[in-house]
């Protein structure tokens, strides 16, 4: 445009035509709509890379097993599983075009394991334009089922809330009194946090403060400051991934445990690895453990073992429990249409690997038991795992339909 | 205007006004978002193309705009088209001063306080939670129809129609802003800033002005997007993002308006494609932008003109 090169008409017609023949491509590449009786498609935008990649890849392998060991079971009402995973790089932009992508490209309608609770907040909303079930296997955020609320979402995993009760009801017998909270700065972060900071207050103990880290922050010296400085006999943790892990590491560093009992909202043993013996003594609530003693998760470890010669892994466990969800509500509604399998889903109850899951009717909350861990090393393990310490009835860590806190 | 240039630009338009009728929905999807996106890359170019003014924070311009566009959208039941051009013109509002800052200083300077600024609007986007909804960003952004009951936009295809109209609008506005003698001192800043001052300029005034005219025109790209994707969060005012565009105008064609846009296209249509086909995706876009960077320096609008170019010289040497 700066006058030097003025192509001819019919060049520029040319252009102006291969660019016509870009934009037609897609739809001649295009792929056929699936018949109805075809495989079943579960959607997975993952975020399989970023901050939170080891949880994607958690969750990738767990619905990954599942797919295999059903499929070699004829399906799911003889359909076979069908998983469409994407990376989602832990953005809710990406998450959304990826979603929108496998509904109107691959006509799939059913969705699970969107990482972060930021990216399900962008897609909860468009449910119903979809036409689409959406069940969570870690989603943390209390606000999916209360005031974010879509009646085409279910949460088949203990919610944050969930998981900070199960802490907060533990700290009651405990003989600990003023507590300060670090939790990363987003949806989870905060809204487990002030969970927490409730729970205490209501327990008549003294919560002193409250700091967020940005995701993806390295240096935790600050904030261990902060903590140290607080006077706290506690510091509650709300963090997963990598940034869980320089915390931990940190903290050792800094001899922070010997001053200050770590507890987490979360116990999840990719960190427990990351961060070797830096874990020991951590206190935390668990979604899920290896070492749960029940009839059925031992009977997933072995075959977890005998697929992956290693232990399940937290979320590993709970997208496993999502399937075992997903299978049970398909069968029961006898398809895969939102409109049938909404109600198929409500007021389910399955046996799984962590004893009894019912999906209550009023906010599609999975009432579960909670389970207390501490991270210890007992004889003839390498590293650090997460043992079961103390279990709280479903009826006394989920909070009432459409809430995310405790009356009593 | 060229008269070569004119009857392109018609067929990509008459192509683009016809896609709905050929293409299927997810195409469709990705069309608009890449319209958006190359609206956002062009504002960055009269910046950085015509007036070598590099912007380090152009994502404030499209986070403010989605969030004003989804407040309103949410809170006001404002009809869409008075949303999406209010948020623009609060976006330029808002440039004026982030332009008057800014250029107290040049060079590498004049870059670190826009991307100062951009992340001051992330930090308030994440603290103000009342307002933006905190790291949850807002959520469920309606298309609100109106004025007088006028529905037609709140359709994908109609959104589709006002993306492109507000696209092309810009295409025309730029176009024009750069051929008048505006342009000739935004390019005379470009290539000797002193000679200019020199010559009676006075080139901040002329800075701050292209700075509010980029600003509002990304700002009109953001406030189109969070009705788009009914959605407005944090990660839109990011630096990544700031970066992700400049990347989108070099790679296709600075100072061209026209190449950003086929550069916006480009970024997002690979990004969405690598990651489909490997988790290593960001590892082969790295080093798609490094070739970019090393043999195409000219960008992707370089490339075409060149090819034809050459096509046209080896036919006015032949036989």
């Amino acid at each position: 445009m700066s006058g030097q090169f003025r192509p001819s008409r019919r060049a520029m017609l040319k252009v102006g035509l291969a660019g016509a023949a870009t934009v037609a491509a897609p739809a001649i590449l295009r792929l056929s709509a699936e018949a109805q009786a075809g495989p079943i498609k579960i959607g997975m935008p993952l975020a399989l890379t970023g901050a939170l990649g080891s949880v994607g890849q958690q969750q990738k392998r767990g619905a990954e097993l599942y797919a295999k060991l059903q499929n070699a079971k004829g399906g799911i009402l003889g359909r076979p599983i069908e998983l469409l995973i994407e990376d989602t790089a832990g953005n809710p932009a990406n998450c959304v075009r990826k979603a929108q992508e496998m509904v109107e490209r691959h006509n799939c309608r059913l969705f699970t394991g969107i990482t972060l609770s930021s990216e399900a907040l962008a897609i909860v909303p468009k449910l119903a334009e979809w036409d689409s079930i959406f069940i969570s296997s870690d989603n943390g955020d209390g606000r999916l089922t209360a005031e974010s609320f879509v009646p085409n979402f279910f949460r088949a995993n203990i919610s944050g809330p969930m998981g900070t009760r199960a802490v907060s009801l533990y700290l009651r017998t405990a003989k600990l009194e003023k507590f300060y909270a670090l939790g990363l700065d987003y949806a989870w972060g905060h809204n487990s946090v002030q969970v927490f900071e409730n729970e205490v207050k209501k327990s008549k103990k003294e919560f002193l403060g409250k700091v967020f880290a940005p995701t993806g922050t390295k240096d935790y010296s600050s904030y261990i400051a902060k903590i140290r400085q607080s006077g706290a006999d506690a510091v509650f943790l709300v963090m997963q991934g990598d940034d869980n892990n320089a915390f931990l590491s940190q903290s050792r560093q800094y001899r922070l445990p010997e001053k200050v009992k770590l507890l987490t909202e979360i116990v999840d043993l990719a960190s427990i690895r990351a961060v070797g013996d830096a874990s020991l003594g951590l206190i935390g609530s668990s979604r899920y453990s290896f070492t749960y003693d029940h009839p059925l998760n031992n009977e997933f470890v072995e075959l977890w073992k005998k697929e992956h010669n290693t232990v399940p892994d937290t979320f590993e466990g709970e997208q496993w429990q999502c399937m075992k969800v997903f299978e049970a509500g398909i069968t029961k509604a006898g398809g895969i249409e939102a409109g049938k399998l909404r109600p198929g889903l409500e007021d389910i109850e399955i046996e799984s690997v962590k004893g009894k899951v019912h999906i209550r009717k009023c906010d599609h909350q999975g009432v579960q038991q909670g389970f207390m861990v501490e991270v210890v090393k007992p004889a003839g393990f390498d590293t650090p795992i997460p043992q079961v310490i103390a279990t709280f009835p479903g009826a006394s860590t989920t909070p009432k339909c459409n809430t995310m806190t405790f009356e009593d | 205007m060229s008269a070569a240039l004119r009857p392109l630009l018609i067929v990509v338009v008459l192509v683009l006004a016809l896609a709905p009728f050929g293409l299927p929905p997810f195409a469709m999807t990705l069309l608009t978002e890449a319209l958006i996106l190359g609206l956002f890359a062009m504002s960055l170019d009269l910046m950085f193309g015509y007036t070598r003014l590099v912007s380090f924070g152009h994502a404030a311009a499209y986070g403010l705009g989605a969030y004003a566009s989804g407040w309103l959208l949410l809170h006001t039941g404002m009809p869409l088209l008075f949303a999406v051009f209010g948020a623009a013109l609060l976006t330029g509002v808002v440039a004026i001063g982030i332009g008057w800052m800014c250029t107290l200083a040049t060079g590498v300077s004049f870059s670190m306080l826009t991307l100062a600024f951009a992340q001051l609007l992330y930090a308030i986007s994440f603290k103000w939670t009342s307002v933006t909804g905190g790291s949850d960003g807002l959520a469920g952004i309606p298309r609100t129809p109106g004025p007088f009951g006028f529905a037609a936009l709140t359709s994908k295809i109609g959104f589709y129609y006002l993306v492109l109209a507000c696209l092309v609008g810009a295409f025309l506005l730029c176009f024009a802003l750069v051929r008048s003698p505006f342009g000739a001192v935004l390019r005379g800043i470009r290539e000797n800033e002193a000679k200019t001052i020199a010559l009676g300029y006075n080139t901040r005034l002329y800075k701050i002005a292209v700075v509010a005219v980029a600003y509002a025109l990304g700002g009109l790209a953001g406030a189109l997007y969070a009705p788009f994707a009914g959605f407005a969060n944090t990660e839109l005012l990011f630096w990544l993002l700031s970066g992700q565009v400049l990347i989108m105008v070099i790679v296709g064609g600075s100072g061209t308006l026209v190449g950003p846009i086929l550069g916006a296209a480009f970024f997002m249509l690979m990004e969405h494609q690598l990651s489909s086909w490997t988790e290593a995706w960001a590892l082969y876009f790295g080093l798609i932008f490094i070739a970019f960077v090393l043999f195409a320096p000219q960008g992707i609008w370089g490339l075409a003109t060149g090819r034809l170019q050459m096509g046209r010289l080896r036919r006015a040497s032949g036989p």
